[in-house]
């Protein structure tokens, strides 16, 4: 359990009401890049894309001398836009004179060590690349680090980008549609394959319930591909989560128009009551494999303004108010996550 | 900055060390390893396994079995199946027979697998290429660069349900992911922890550290004043990590009595001239296990024998300790293994406790003149009773782990 104080996020909208969508091109949504007025331009210039929308979403948190204890990052696809542009270097150049600065920049940690060195923060500094529950995994691990030290503050985010390589493996793999499609007609292509996305969303988190937006009460994982498997954890997550006399609210549903999931999808509806609101946020957000981090923000303004954005909504329940929600996600069939967040009290 | 010196952190249980499973270029298990170890063998050799410019020219502690030879011995039936994930089996298969885990144990909810790699597919550097192209058909591959590759096809053999995560922070990937498997056990999270790390040589990663201007054209030094950078090399290991009392009656190595992580804030691939990350490190890890300096009884030295961090290391052991303790590094034995390094050396470490023995330190001459630190060149017995071991990777990224007599 751990409280969200802030959010900061660089993704592919200007917010979740708006009507006027930041429609995908080629099955692709982009991020909505600012002019990184945080960054020094001599440092900014040699940055890939995913380190440049990390640290860009980072330090807004970290003005004015705020010091986390830590750096915990997930990320899937961070560094392989510099490691295919280094591959390239070495087979145009048959393993000549190449420049390192591709091959330093590949590695996936180089967000949380960027974010480290620009802010002289000296504390654990982590990255869990776990494909589609790397934020997850960075989320159990700010928690942990909250259980043994529970007046630190913690900078918990996440991070991946779209780049031609990354994008290509995928969609030689299948992930993607074949066909264009607009946002408003995500759900109900019933085709195979998402639309990528991508984006980077930090939060800060501690122990303090004061002044916080939000609480993440629980958060697990599973790995399995099994519908009757992924009902009983999630029936055992909820029970063993939710406080007794309260009921989940709202489901923020990490469907992605990809009609091999489905299954699983409805399987966690029926789970829940028929009269429990669903969200839905993938039209918006394009599918990338720390996208439940966006899941998250979107909760935590729910809970913030207790208004579901029209274009969101699969479901309006009979609800009155948004105490708790449960965001389920599936990533590729196999990698289920749960999480549980309350208002904060 | 200060602040980060204190690390509140206590273990609740004791975290055990039940089995353990190696392959490097000085053996293929525990036991061929520690005679290497004991023999001062130098598993540093050619590149011979495959095509490289760099063949010839900057030696490599390598494997000497074929991906296929290794198919056959492991069994393995996977389409796509890289030499990452072949080393990664090879080894863990050894670790999780030497812990006696039973495969409903292996299965249960509460076992963890954390695997640290900084290379996973990327081996197979020219079908990356390939794949990567818009109008190239797609491989076999396709699903196998990714880091998390691994932990995937490991996740199917042995049936895992636990928690299954991947850790890259460069070269401390490994002392991360046992650092991070023990934290599960302590916050209730897991009952046991399958933690490890893998490596592949590849055309990747030497033309990577060649433009760095790191690799060393001559079998590696560590710690000598004429040192000329770091070998690579390729591996595996991976440790079973309980709670003590989960394993009564059970063998047991050692304790994981200790780990910090700590950050350097330097610079992107080399660490400061006051050694602020590798010294937060040690601290933090000593602050954990409650243990003063003056109690550690050896340091298996990060030791990569580029000029930066020997010296930089040295700093850091300078600064933490009134008189360093006895020290080395094995990078002479099997070069840098990156991401599996921290995993190989907590198996060191463990046969240095387990048999109340040190290794030489190979290929040491002359010490770093400024500095006057001496690494231990000979096999010894002595009594031993905690270990500390380090790893430090791109991005100031700096990791200690403490292990203990049982």
């Amino acid at each position: 359990m751990f409280y969200i104080h802030q959010s900061s996020s660089i993704w592919t909208q200007e917010n979740f009401a708006a009507t006027d969508f930041n429609e995908p091109v080629d099955r692709k949504i982009f991020a909505l890049e600012p002019a990184y007025q945080d960054i020094p331009p001599g440092i900014l210039r040699r940055m890939g894309k995913a380190v440049r929308m990390g640290v860009g979403a980072a330090m807004p948190l970290l003005q004015n001398n705020v010091k986390p204890n830590g750096i915990i990052i997930g990320t899937t696809n961070s560094g392989k836009e510099d490691c295919v542009k280094f591959l390239n270097q070495i087979v145009d150049y048959n393993e000549g004179m190449l420049t390192p600065i591709n091959f330093v920049q590949s590695t996936p940690n180089a967000t949380a060590a960027q974010i480290g060195l620009l802010t002289k923060n000296h504390g654990y500094n982590i990255t869990h690349t776990q494909l589609g529950l790397a934020f997850e995994f960075a989320a159990i691990d700010a928690d942990m680090l909250l259980l043994e030290n529970p007046l630190h503050n913690y900078l918990l985010g996440a991070v991946d980008d779209i780049s031609t390589f990354n994008y290509n493996f995928e969609d030689k793999a299948g992930a993607y549609k074949k066909e264009d499609i607009s946002t408003k007609n995500l759900y109900e292509s019933n085709t195979p394959g998402c639309i990528a996305g991508e984006a980077a969303t930090m939060f800060l988190v501690n122990k303090n319930a004061q002044n916080a937006i939000a609480k993440l009460v629980a958060i697990d994982t599973l790995h399995n591909e099994d519908e009757q498997i992924l009902k009983e954890k999630l029936q055992y997550f909820i029970e063993n989560n939710l406080p007794n006399g309260e009921k989940i609210d709202l489901l923020l549903s990490g469907e992605n128009g990809d009609n091999r999931l489905n299954k699983y999808y409805t399987t966690c509806e029926a789970v829940l009551n028929e009269t429990t609101s669903i969200v839905r946020y993938k039209h918006l957000t394009g599918e990338y494999p720390t996208a439940t981090a966006m899941g998250l923000v979107l909760a935590c303004t729910i809970l913030q303004t207790q208004q579901l954005p029209t274009t969101i909504i699969k479901r309006k329940g009979n609800n009155v108010a948004y105490r708790n929600i449960l965001i389920y996600n599936n990533y590729k069939a196999v990698q289920h996550s749960f999480m549980l967040v309350s208002i904060p009290n | 900055m200060k602040k980060t010196e204190k690390n509140n952190t206590t273990l609740l249980s004791r975290i055990v060390v039940t089995g353990m499973g190696i392959i490097s270029a000085i053996g293929n298990s525990v036991a061929e390893n520690h005679m290497s170890l004991k023999g001062e063998k130098n598993g540093i050799t050619d590149l011979e396994m495959f095509p490289s410019n760099f063949a010839g020219k900057m030696p490599v502690g390598e494997i000497k079995i074929s991906n296929e030879d290794l198919i056959k011995k492991l069994d393995v039936d996977v389409s796509g199946i890289t030499r990452t994930t072949l080393l990664a089996i090879h080894a863990i298969e050894e670790a999780l027979q030497d812990s006696k885990l039973t495969n409903t144990q292996i299965a249960d909810f509460d076992t963890a697998l954390i695997t640290a790699t900084t290379v996973g597919g990327m081996c197979l550097t020219d079908e990356m290429y390939n794949d990567s192209q818009k109008d190239s058909i797609g491989s076999a591959y396709l699903s196998s660069y990714d880091y998390g590759a691994t932990n995937m096809v490991l996740q199917k053999r042995y049936n895992l349900k636990g928690q299954i995560n991947t850790i890259n922070t460069a070269c401390s990937s490994s002392a991360n992911a046992i650092m991070y498997g023990a934290r599960l056990i302590q916050s209730g999270r897991a009952r046991r922890a399958i933690v490890g790390g893998v490596d592949s040589l590849a055309k990747f990663t030497i033309n990577g550290f060649n433009a760095l201007h790191i690799l060393s054209p001559n079998i590696c030094m560590p710690f000598d004043e004429g040192r000329t950078g770091l070998n690579l090399g390729e591996g595996a290991a991976y440790l079973v990590l309980e709670r003590e009392e989960d394993v009564v009656g059970k063998k047991k190595y050692a304790s994981l009595s200790g780990y910090c992580n700590a950050n350097d804030a330097y610079h992107a691939s080399s660490l400061s001239d006051e050694a602020d990350g590798p010294y937060y490190a040690m601290k933090g890890a000593l602050d954990v296990a409650k243990l003063n300096p003056s109690q550690i009884d050896f340091i298996n030295a990060h030791g990569t024998a580029t000029e930066n961090n020997d010296k930089i290391e040295s700093v850091a052991m300078l600064r933490l300790f009134d008189k360093p303790p006895a020290f080395a590094s094995t990078k002479g034995n099997v070069g840098h293994t990156l991401g599996a390094a921290g995993s190989i050396e907590a198996v060191y470490c463990i046969l240095n406790l387990v048999h109340q023995e040190l290794y030489a330190g190979l290929h040491f001459k002359n010490p770093i003149t400024a500095l006057g630190l001496m690494p231990i060149t000979a096999y010894k017995k002595t009594a031993l009773t905690h270990i500390m071991s380090n790893s430090f990777g791109f991005g100031g990224n700096c990791s200690s782990l403490l292990f203990s007599k049982v």
